[in-house]
Formats: structure tokens, sequence, C-alpha cells
């Protein structure tokens, strides 16, 4: 046997089912051998950024470690940005990258790896000799899943080559750690019990981390206890919005009504939350407030660099329903915010009434969100990207679904398709994203793969033809706003002459009809969704022009 | 540096409105959530400004001197401070004059603004401070305006 394919037995016993990538003269013998043992999906895809990305979205999905693979030196500088948002969303992430041989210093591809994946926020580890294989996959694999973000496996091309003949059963991460569950403090409890029981106004805060415990009933008790407004960081966007007191998204994205009252808060419960500086708003949104954190890490550094008044190092089911019990003992009970008059003011708090005149042939684009919210039953998982426009699908998108997910891990535009197509690979079933043009075109090649494994994926391309962002920044200051103006294709027919299916939508008729036939038959499908630029989204109408929509 | 110039035209003479502009209690009554502590020894008065920036409610604590010309009417205020969690630094400069007006009966009030916003607020607001800045000046001139309104035209 050959050490590739001992890396590949390797990554197979792992528990891998799934990769993403593209082959090259680095890492083309051990994609062979994954093909050639079986049971896992290896899919071949249009750039190995991209596939990274695809990695990523299956591990934010699966919450198991995401794998994806690119050739030595130029494959593996691909992965940049999406290495640096894969760190940002905290994912587990093993990339197999070649490297140069290691008795060849002028090889064309050849590239410090180890500096690369420190810039890209990635770990890294280099398998060494060839001896030293199942070790370096296993360093990989733990290292993923205990530092909870992508580690690079740099495993040059001429040690792949040499021999195995070790024939000892491979020993897979988790034989070298046991993953409990964290349990409070119950000092810690009693002093997060005082704060609580002092507040008239609490609010709960949920986060990924509540979402991935199972937090969600015993948040919902906790919360009737102490009368909270229940919100969520952006990522947990609708999560527990079956409350009658849920506020949606804390932070940017909140909206008026909710703001009102959440500035009103004097006490915050974060739960599985990092109440960073979107979610807190730097943490002026609860300028009045005591901070209780619940979190599973060792300590969470707040925006600001501020600390929570109690940490509760716990994880977050475990935590929060041990802190209902230390209230209940307590026999503490209040109604906080619960009344009927927050009840009324939280009722459909997320309808944007501001006027805006729409252009000749496009939509609004906030009637097409709700329009998309009403007609995609919720069986669908909802992704959205970072753009400009996905301001208003954050907020005003609020049905509960299978699947949701937001992607601003990193600011930057264009991850969020083939973080998607992870995920539908990763659950099996339709989900549609909703993106904007200038992130659909910059990794529009990877359509066609979505076509070639027939992933049932509805793109809706939120089109205003510019790069969004950039538009309203450039009108603000009063600058040329057409130097962000980019023509775009009809995408409609981009994704039919890929072999998928597409329709572009310039009236809500149009729109509904080309969804309708989606839901009814999902697939791999774009349909291009000519918006208004003079429909602008409430985070950006308060970031850069001041208003206070 | 968000810089700002705005020329406040009202109906009272310019000795009406120096009256006004020469008081710093004067003065903050006319600046929305402003509210003025004590002069301290070195010439300084504390004060407070609670500003609106979209969703976040921010309170200031503040300290301004206020160095007047009467001869030329005119007058810089140079203010400091930081917001009440400390993350925020704000500087500003605010000179103004005070002029007979040219095209109607009245004063005209010339204010050229510098402020500087440093620290967390600064990543959050970016371009929409410079509105938030220029919607205070002009709600100042309203209610300067609405303060002198009894004055008479000389």
């Amino acid at each position: 046997m050959k050490v590739y394919q001992r890396l590949a037995r390797a990554f197979k016993a792992e528990g891998v089912t799934a990769t993403f990538g593209m082959m090259g003269d680095g890492n083309m013998f051990w994609v062979h051998e994954l093909h050639k043992l079986g049971g896992i999906k290896v899919h071949e895809v249009r750039h190995e950024g991209a596939g990274l990305g695809m990695a990523d979205g299956w591990a934010r999905t699966t919450q198991q470690v995401g794998v994806a693979t690119a050739t030595c030196g130029p494959g593996t500088t691909q992965l940049a940005t999406a290495f640096v948002t894969a760190a940002r969303a905290s994912s587990p992430l093993v990339a197999f990258c070649g490297e140069f041989p290691t008795n060849d210093d002028e090889y064309v591809q050849r590239l410090d790896q180890s500096i690369f994946a420190t810039a890209c926020e990635a770990g890294f580890v280099r398998m060494a000799t060839a001896d030293a294989a199942d070790d370096a996959v296993r360093k990989a694999f733990y290292l993923a899943k205990t530092e909870r973000r992508p580690i690079l496996l740099s495993v040059p091309m001429d040690l792949q080559q040499q021999e195995w003949d070790d024939d000892e059963p491979y020993k897979p991460s988790e034989t070298l750690f046991t993953q409990g569950v964290v349990h409070p403090d119950q000092q810690a409890l009693e002093k997060a019990a005082d704060i609580i029981s002092k507040s008239k106004h609490p609010v709960i805060i949920v986060g990924r981390g509540a979402q991935w415990s199972g937090a969600g009933d015993a948040v919902l008790k906790l919360g009737d206890r102490i009368g909270a407004i229940i919100a969520t960081s952006l990522l947990a966007k609708t999560f527990l919005s079956e409350c009658e007191y849920h506020a949606g998204i804390s932070g940017s994205y909140a909206t008026k009504g909710a703001l009102k009252l959440l500035q009103e808060a004097d006490c915050v419960i974060g739960v599985g939350a990092s109440l960073n500086r979107h979610t807190t708003e730097g943490g002026y949104l609860y300028a009045n407030a005591k901070y209780v954190q619940i979190d599973s890490k060792p300590h969470v550094i707040m925006s600001g660099v501020r600390a929570a008044d109690c940490y509760l190092h716990a994880d977050a089911r475990v935590g929060v329903e041990a802190l209902e019990k230390t209230l209940a003992a307590r026999n503490f009970k209040s109604g906080g915010y619960r009344t009927p008059d927050v009840k009324a003011k939280l009722a459909r708090h997320w309808d944007d009434t501001t006027e805006f005149p729409i252009d000749p042939g496009t939509v609004d684009p906030r009637k097409a969100c709700m329009l998309l919210d009403e007609i995609v039953p919720s069986h669908i998982g909802m992704l959205s990207g970072s753009g400009m426009a996905s301001g208003i699908s954050q907020m005003m998108m609020v049905k509960r679904r299978s699947l949701m997910q937001a992607g601003s891990f990193f600011g930057c535009i264009g991850q969020m398709l083939p973080a998607a197509m992870g995920a539908v690979v990763a659950t099996g079933k339709p989900a549609m994203l909703l993106e904007g043009d200038a992130s659909v075109m910059m990794h529009l090649a990877e359509f066609e793969t979505a076509v070639r494994y027939n992933m049932p994926l509805l793109v809706i391309c939120l089109n205003n033809e510019a790069l969004g962002a950039e538009y309203y920044k450039l009108d603000v200051k009063k600058m040329d706003v057409n130097t962000s103006v980019i023509p775009c294709p009809d995408l409609g027919k981009v994704a039919a002459a890929m072999g998928g299916k597409g329709a572009m939508a310039r009236s809500m008729d149009e729109l509904a009809r080309a969804v309708k036939d989606w839901v009814a038959n999902p697939g791999p499908m774009i349909i291009d969704l000519r918006i208004s630029r003079t429909v602008m989204s409430v985070p950006y109408r308060r970031i850069h022009y001041g208003r206070e929509d | 540096m968000i810089e700002v110039k705005e020329q406040i035209d009202v109906p009272s003479d310019p000795l009406s409105v120096w009256e006004v502009l020469s008081n710093p209690h004067a003065v903050v009554e006319c600046v929305p959530g402003a509210s003025l502590g004590e002069l301290r020894e070195d010439g300084y008065y504390d004060a407070g400004l609670l500003v609106t920036f979209g969703p976040a409610r921010i309170t200031f604590k503040l300290r301004f001197m206020l160095e007047l010309d009467e001869p030329t009417l005119s007058g810089t205020v140079i203010s400091r401070g930081k917001d009440n969690q400390g993350g925020t630094r704000v500087r500003a400069t605010m000179k103004f004059r005070v002029a007979n007006a040219v095209a109607h009966a009245g004063s005209s009030i010339f204010i050229e603004s510098g402020v500087d916003i440093s620290g967390r607020l600064s990543t959050l607001v970016r371009s929409g401070a410079k509105r938030v800045v220029g919607r205070t000046t002009r709600e100042f001139a309203d209610l300067l305006a609405a303060r002198l309104a009894g004055a008479t035209v000389a």
C-alpha cells in the first residue's frame, strides 16, 4: 500500500462521508483512492476556494468535520478567503493539501504552506515523514474538533508515493479525547440568579451555541419564569420565534420596534452567543444592562473587551436548566417584559413601511422577500448572504424553517453560494439561497457543480446590477454611483445553459410563478430577480444615512 | 473628521443673538439632549450629551470651553469627552460668527464645526455620523430661532 492510500483510509476511518475540492498533482492519487474506497461522496468542484466553502457549509450544518482538498501551491492559495471565513465561523474543517516534493526546492508550485495557513487563521499540520501519516491525519482532525477551526493538512507529494507497510488499524481522533458536557459552578449560578432576580426587563439572547446544545425548551422555560424578551444573534435567526415575546435579531438587524424595547433592558442573558459588536451594537444597545453569559467555552470576552457581570461556564442547555432551577428554588417569578402592551408592539414589528419609488422593470426587494417567506414552505431551508440586500431578507423573512443560516463571518461576498451547496449536500433536502448579484457572479461556475450533482438548491439572485454596498456608500458621499454599477447577464439563461433551471423575474407575478415551479420540483435553479436600487436596507439607512428607521 | 458648515438665519438682531450664544446655559438649552454641569477651575464646563445613532443611544460626558470675541461677535467652542462606557471618544471644535443678515432683516449665524469620533462607535455609524452631526446642527438652529422668536429686529 502507498502512503496516499493509507491517508485515504485514515480519512474514511475518521467518519468522512463527503469531500469537496479539485484534483491536481498534489492530491490526485489521494482523491482517486477515496473514489475507490467507496462510502465517501467526492465532489469535484470548479474552484478550490469554493470547495472549501462547501465543506464549511457542510460543517456548519452537521457540526461534524468538513473536508476539502486542493493541490499544492496555487491550488492551496485559492483557499485563502474561504479559510478565513471558516475560521471566523468556527467551522471544524480539514483541508487535505498536497505539498511540493521534499527533494525539489525549485519546484514551480512550491509554497511555504505553513505561513499561508497562519495568515489565513487556519491551523497547520504537516506530514513530515511517510511514517507519520496516521499521526498527521489524527492530529488534524483532533485540532479541527477541539479548536473549531480549519486545519491545513499539508502532505508532500513525494512522501505520498512511499510504501506503507504497517497493518495496524488506524486509530481515529476520537480516541484522543472525550467530549463531555460542561456543568455550571453553583456559586456562579447563585450570582447569575442574584442579577436576574433584580431585573425588571430581562432579555435572553440565544446564539448558535444554544441551538447546538438543544437549549430551546430550557430557554423558553427560563423566559417564562423571568418574563424575558427573547432575541437571537444573526446566526440563530428565528430560533425560538414561536415565543410571543420574540424580538427577532438583536443588534444591527433589529427592527425599530424591537430596538425601543431592547434599549430598556436592565439584564441581558447571553446563551451560546458571543455577544459581539453586531449583536449588542458595541454594547450601546444595552447601555444600562447587567450581563449574564452562558457558554461552553472557558471564557468569552464580549464586544469592547468587556466581560459579562457573571460568566457561567457551562453547556448552554445544562446551564440554562440549572439557572432556571436555581431561580425556582428561590421562588422567583416575574412578569418582566411580558405585558399585553409589549406583545402588541412585537406583533409584525418587522414590517418596513418606508416608501421608495421603484425603478421600472424591477421589484421592491422587501415585497419580494415577504412573498418568498409566504410561498416557500417551512420544510425548505433558507440561507442568505452578506451584501446590502441581505439586510432586507434578514429582517423581513421570519418564517421558521428546517434550516436557517446567515453568512457574514468575514464581511466578504461570494462565500454563501458554496456554503449553501455544502449545506444542501449535508441535509439532502431542498433549500433556497438569497444572495446579491456580485456574490452569485463571483462563484457562478459552481452552479454547474450544483447541476452535476443535482443539488436541490434554489438561488434567488437579488440583482440590482451593482456592487450594492458600494453604490450606497458612494451615494452618501455624493460621489458617482455609476462607478459601482455593473450590467449583469440574464442569470436565468446562464443557469439553463449550465443544465439547470432558470428564470428572469422582473415582477412579483414572474417571481411567484418561478418559485412555485421550483417548490413543486426542487433541483438546481437560479431566479434572476431584478430589484430596485431605490430601496435600501434598514441597516444601511441607519449606518450610512444616519436615519432612525 | 466630520466637517459641517451651516448658515442659520434668524429674525433677531445680532446683539440679541450674541446674548444667547455667549451664555453657555442658553446654548446648552438649544442643543437637544444636552445638559450643563459645573464650571471647572480650568475654564471648562462639564456637560452631558445624549445622542442617537441609529439603534444606539449614547450618553457622552463632555468638557467644553467657550472662547468669545465680542468685538467681532464671534466665538469658539472647544469640547472633548467620551461615552459612558469609555469605548468612544469625541473631539469637536465649533466656530461661530454673528452678522447682520444680507438678504433679510435679522441676523445670520455662520457655523463651522469639526467633529472627530474615534473608537467603537466610529465603526458602527460610519457615514451616518455626519448626517447625525448635521441633523443636530439643524435642530440647534431651530431651537435657537425659536428662543429668539420673541426678540425684535433692531
